[in-house]
């Protein structure tokens, strides 16, 4: 009965428009004022311990900051090119190379919206000059950019590993077959619409310029190496993995690529070179250009992390009292079973998702439907996949759809708009939503296959 | 970027970016240093005679990497969270105020800012309540709210953090706080100072939200999703064309 007016009162805050982190935390300390006798004091200390006893979560910021410094060092448009290279030929190719570029792009970057803004300022244009319309073009993106978190590495898989200790690599690895899945299904689907509709298709370019194009965008792609090889190769763990794609992704940008930093020159100028300019070793470390990329990744770091800290004070809580077990036996009394638990679980992400922005619902939703899950034998690594995907759902669906903000924001087009240009694709998404739920298999082979079966600790 | 437009930054504003991108820049090379080390440390090298003197102090810093980040981490996330109230950027539901008409949306803001305030106060006490033992300073009476200063309490200044090695001109803080004996490593009270100047600048940055929303200058004191911004930048652009 407490445990209903500690939710009462979340939802509450919520609505009335306190900002998340704060309804999370204040609930909490009101709970625990009322019905324990914990001080003010360790209230203060889990939010401190919270950072300090979670390394995993510091692989966030530097996720984060290795996905800004890739998406201002103008990777995407070195993405695109190789994918038109490889696909553009066939019907619809423009789109099925943005739906690849978005699959390529969300292997370097944790986020959708990032994905969507990268990408689709990018294709949506372009599509629209060989004559796809603006709704077709923007209604593929929209879609294709939730793939962002899906194919690792992604920010959302962070902090359920987090909320719930488990894997960050073995959560990884389970979203690479249904990132793919997913992608590949978008592309046939797309193909088989341009059939019928008689799309445009481009020239095949040959192969020297699926080679060259390969070879810019290979420095970039290369981060993927970096963080999946480093970390299924044991050399180092998530975070540091992170760490060094952002130092990584650092250099590409600005020695390399030159798209930023003091190498950078007026638009439609060769960049310099290290050699005319060589006092850019130590300047780069400070230049504008970087600070203000450091500044961006870390403001939305701190956003999203006050919010897990006080999420995890909830999380606390919840412990605390026993209320996921609480819950799970009355279920348990009440004969459900694991399939009606899921069907549950979706409808409540897809609700929640349509309001509220993912990392924060998932902090919510993870911590009390985790222990739910373990006591009806639901794999871990699968519940989180399927938490993934109904967030990737929930950022298509009105009316907080942020991959709907973002595509309205890019295409230039009115919200209403975009969310009927993205209907039809959505269907796929549930299509793929029912396959990942009933098949446990796709999310969890390749971490069991890699890592052995999963240890499930109660 | 569509920040610069929508406020003008002040000197304060400048600072508070730059530590935010001071921070977070000093824990991805701190990490990525760290590594590095770790994987020298695997290579032969590392044990012959010509590289001992650069083997150990390498070897030091590798040992306070870890704690270093985390406490970097954690002053990262709690002091750097006021300049997020400062430019409305806390992530939030506007889903039903949206629907609400002025009248009753400044309620609502009033309502939400006063939230925020009781929630600041009550971790601002947390906070002192569990900095200042470390500090040598009293904690606060009363469970809820402060009354008075408790007069018996245990002084934790001794206390020290896990690695962190306290450097030599860092020793006028043992005369300070462990009766004139040198800390080892630095001591507690300084990562978790976090938690006392963070709550307070938190509280500063909503009086001043408060004040906004009586004022009738701003009817929302959040941002409904994490991309508003990239929203912003990516219409302008639009725009151009």
């Amino acid at each position: 009965m407490e445990a209903l007016y500690l939710f009462i009162l979340v939802i509450f805050l919520l609505l009335v428009g306190v900002p998340i982190a704060v309804s999370l935390g204040l609930s909490s300390i009101l709970f625990l004022l009322v019905y324990s006798d914990s001080s003010l004091a360790s209230v203060a200390q889990t939010l401190f311990s919270s950072f300090e006893g979670h390394y995993t979560l510091l692989a966030i910021p530097f996720f984060i900051l290795a996905s800004s410094f890739m998406s201002t060092g103008g990777v995407a448009k070195r993405i695109i090119r190789f994918s038109i290279a490889c696909v553009g030929h066939f019907h619809g190719g423009l789109a099925i190379a943005g739906v690849f570029s978005c699959m390529m792009f969300a292997a370097l970057s944790g986020s959708s919206p990032a994905t969507v803004v990268a990408i689709g300022s990018i294709v949506i244009a372009a599509m629209r000059k060989v004559g796809y319309s603006k709704d077709f073009a923007a209604g593929v993106i929209c879609n294709a950019g939730t793939l962002g978190i899906l194919i690792p590495p992604s920010i959302v898989m962070v902090v359920y590993a987090a909320a719930t200790d488990v894997s960050v690599g073995r959560m990884f690895l389970a979203g690479v077959i249904p990132g793919l899945l997913a992608g590949s299904m978008l592309m046939v689907a797309i193909y088989f619409y341009a059939r019928f509709k008689g799309m445009p298709r481009g020239e095949w370019a040959g192969w020297s310029e699926v080679f060259s194009a390969a070879r810019g965008a290979s420095w970039g792609l290369f981060l993927v190496v970096i963080i999946l090889g480093g970390i299924y190769g044991g050399y180092f763990t998530p975070t540091e993995a992170a760490a060094v794609a952002s130092v990584y992704a650092f250099i590409v940008s600005v020695f390399i690529y030159r798209d930023m930093g003091p190498l950078k020159t007026v638009a439609g100028q060769a960049p310099l070179s290290l050699r005319q300019h060589p006092q850019a070793l130590i300047t780069a470390w400070f230049h504008p250009d970087t600070r203000e990329t450091l500044y961006e990744a870390g403001r939305l770091s701190v956003t999203l992390l006050f919010i897990i800290a006080n999420a995890l004070i909830l999380k606390h809580v919840l412990t605390d009292e026993q209320i996921p077990q609480t819950i799970a036996n009355a279920m348990l009394a009440a004969g459900m079973g694991p399939i009606m638990f899921l069907v549950m679980v979706n409808v409540i992400l897809l609700i929640g998702g349509q309001f509220m922005e993912p990392s924060g619902l998932i902090v919510i939703v993870a911590p009390l439907v985790f222990p739910i899950a373990i006591e009806l034998g639901i794999d871990p690594i699968h519940l989180g996949i399927i938490m993934v995907v109904n967030m990737e759902i929930g950022m298509i669906t009105p009316p907080v759809g942020l991959n709907l903000f973002v595509t309205s924001g890019v295409a230039g087009m009115s919200m209403m708009r975009v969310v009927k240009a993205a209907t039809p694709w959505l269907g796929i998404l549930f299509i793929f939503l029912i396959l990942v739920t009933y098949i446990p298999a796709l999310s969890t082979a390749l971490p069991t296959y890699f890592m052995g079966p999963e240890v499930i600790i109660r | 970027m569509s920040t610069h437009a929508q406020i003008k930054l002040n000197f304060g504003d400048r600072l508070e970016r730059n530590f935010i991108a001071l921070l977070l820049g000093l824990m991805t090379m701190i990490t990525f240093i760290n590594v590095v080390i770790r994987k020298l440390q695997e290579m032969d090298f590392w044990r012959s005679d010509w590289f001992a003197p650069w083997a150990e102090p390498l070897s030091t810093f590798g040992l306070q990497s870890l704690e270093t980040t985390v406490f970097l981490f954690a002053w990262l996330g709690i002091v750097g969270t006021a300049y997020m109230v400062r430019i409305k950027g806390q992530l939030g539901v506007d889903v039903a105020i949206n629907y609400l008409s002025p009248g009753w949306r400044k309620l609502a803001a009033l309502f939400a800012v006063c939230a925020c305030l009781l929630y600041t106060l009550l971790l601002l006490k947390g906070s002192w309540d569990y900095w200042a033992p470390f500090a040598n300073l009293p904690p606060t009476e009363g469970r809820i709210w402060p009354e008075g200063f408790r007069e018996r309490y245990l002084s934790q200044g001794y206390y020290e953090v896990n690695d962190i090695v306290m450097p030599a001109w860092g020793q006028f803080l043992a005369d300070w706080f462990n009766d004139g004996e040198d800390y080892e490593k630095i001591p507690r009270f300084i990562p978790y100072f976090a938690l006392p100047l963070g709550m307070t600048m938190l509280l500063w940055r909503y009086l001043r939200v408060a004040v906004d929303v009586m004022q009738g200058k701003a009817n929302m004191i959040i941002a409904s999703h994490e991309a508003e911004e990239l929203v912003d930048q990516a219409a302008s652009l639009a725009d151009k064309e």
